[in-house]
């Protein structure tokens, strides 16, 4: 289901740079196949963390897909951070009279329960980040939000690197 | 006794002529077709007293119920072609004595058929670990491992010290945008851009709140713009904007005072005078200029304040000067 998608996405650049210019150092379009990834012709991006925020109602089920998540890390061999949750679920309380009109010292309290959930992982290049993303994306359960902030690394820029000339 | 036998052996003689005879009719029938029709049809009665018959009951079939599939299920099954992706619990599908719910005190909860609780809740069946295994196995060609000198942030940070961090939502609205997604932050530490002294004051001042005096790191939010790339290039424009900016030095620029100074610099200041004139009292010839170090002294006595390091030192380089053995 997945597999398609990727190996048109990464295979395509790598065609369409080795037709037009065949001296680029990074495309070698002879063996595109074997491991796409390496050969799409555009340089990877580098990620130092990638953090998760899973909000949900339901505890568990939160437990059983941070449990899901951090197994398919270790099998793709992204290094785990810190995994945590707060001890105590975020209470959104709305309080209304009891009845329709008067009574004011009787009221009725509905409340939303929010879990928190956290999760790191540390030292991801950009094909690796958007595999696992989308890979645990897909798997994530109903009722449950997921809030993925990315740190990616990049250089100075150049125009940044010396003081400009002349101002 | 008896009679009851004869008359059940007449009725047995009686039928087997009404079948005898039957046969013979059926085999001259078959010559007159026709006609046989016409004999087959019963003969209509006509219904006088127009009594309702009653409506026959429609019986729906039903196909019997199968056995719930677990009772075939093999032991060494492949689990994941059961169970191949997210599905609401089904109790026939499921070779696992589960049970679930609130009772009352003392009896067991109630077991998988026809039990709500366990279809409520979202079931990872399909992410079992062989199945995580299985697909981390297909989607491990589209990775790549981190490159290698880049192992530590100390090693990182030497090479690549800008850091973008943007955020991905993925959430159950009926929209797939969030308003936060925008969201751009770039951080730099500062020791990371090159600066001369004007420079480096004036860049501050133009960053104000964007620069944690603490940390020495400059962090730049955009969300002003609509989508991430605008708000990114904004972010990097204002660096840009900020930076060059600093190493502008505008005309009105001279004219600050020594009011209008943040630090005591000793070049701009009597004390340089002072001390020249004390040196070069009676000196027609080559002037002397007093010591850095006495000037480094008397610029941490005046900002850091008058503790019992900078006075002792203060002591010590004044006496250096004027050539007075303590």
């Amino acid at each position: 289901m997945l597999q398609p998608f990727r190996n048109l996405r990464l295979t395509l650049p790598a065609r369409c740079a080795s037709a037009l210019s065949s001296i680029a150092a990074n495309t070698t379009a002879s063996s595109a196949d074997a491991s796409p990834a390496v050969n799409s012709g555009q340089i990877d991006k580098l990620y130092s963390k990638l953090e998760i925020e899973l909000r949900g109602i339901d505890p568990a089920v939160l437990k059983s897909y941070t449990w899901f998540a951090t197994t398919a890390a270790e099998h793709l061999g992204i290094e785990l951070g810190k995994c945590w949750s707060p001890r105590k679920a975020h209470h959104e309380r709305m309080t209304l009279l009891k009845s329709v009109h008067i009574y004011k010292k009787h009221r009725v309290q509905y409340e939303i329960r929010t879990h928190f959930r956290y999760m790191n992982f540390h030292k991801l290049t950009g094909s690796t980040l958007d595999t696992f993303l989308e890979y645990i994306e897909r798997n994530l359960p109903e009722g449950v939000a997921l809030q993925a902030s990315k740190t990616e690394l990049q250089q100075v820029p150049e125009h940044l690197q010396q003081p400009p000339e002349q101002v | 006794m008896t009679t009851n036998l004869v008359r059940l052996l007449e009725c047995n003689i009686r039928n087997s002529k009404a079948t005898v005879a039957q046969r013979t009719m059926r085999v001259f029938s078959s010559q007159q077709e026709q006609s046989s029709v016409e004999d087959d049809e019963e003969f209509r009665v006509l219904n006088l007293r127009t009594i309702k018959q009653q409506a026959r009951r429609r019986v729906i079939k039903k196909d019997a119920v199968p056995p719930p599939r677990t009772t075939h299920m093999p032991v060494d099954q492949d689990w994941s072609a059961v169970w191949s992706g997210p599905r609401s619990f089904h109790p026939a599908s499921v070779p696992l004595p589960l049970r679930q719910g609130y009772t009352e005190r003392g009896a067991a909860a109630p077991s998988k058929y026809a039990n709500a609780e366990l279809m409520k809740i979202p079931n990872f069946l399909h992410l079992t670990p062989p199945a995580i295994r299985q697909q981390c196995e297909a989607i491990k060609k589209f990775c790549t491992p981190w490159p290698k000198g880049l192992e530590s942030e100390a090693t990182w940070k030497a090479i690549f010290p800008v850091e973008v961090i943007t955020t991905d939502y993925c959430h159950s609205l009926p929209t797939i945008r969030h308003p936060e997604a925008r969201r751009v932050t770039i951080t730099l530490n500062l020791v990371d851009l090159k600066f001369d002294a004007h420079a480096k004051d004036k860049f501050l001042r133009l960053v104000g709140e964007r620069y944690n005096q603490e940390t020495g790191v400059l962090t730049f939010t955009a969300d002003r713009c609509p989508t991430r790339k605008q708000n990114y290039d904004y972010a990097l424009y204002l660096l840009t904007a900020c930076y060059h900016e600093s190493f502008v030095t505008e005309p009105w620029e001279a004219s600050k005072s020594e009011a209008d100074m943040e630090v005591y610099l000793f070049e701009r200041n009597k004390a340089k005078l002072s001390a020249e004139a004390i040196l070069n009292w009676n000196v027609n010839g080559e002037k002397q200029a007093p010591s850095a170090t006495y000037a480094e002294s008397v610029e941490k006595l005046i900002n850091e304040g008058e503790n019992e390091y900078n006075i002792a030192k203060y002591k010590e380089e004044v006496l250096k000067m004027l050539k007075i053995a303590n």
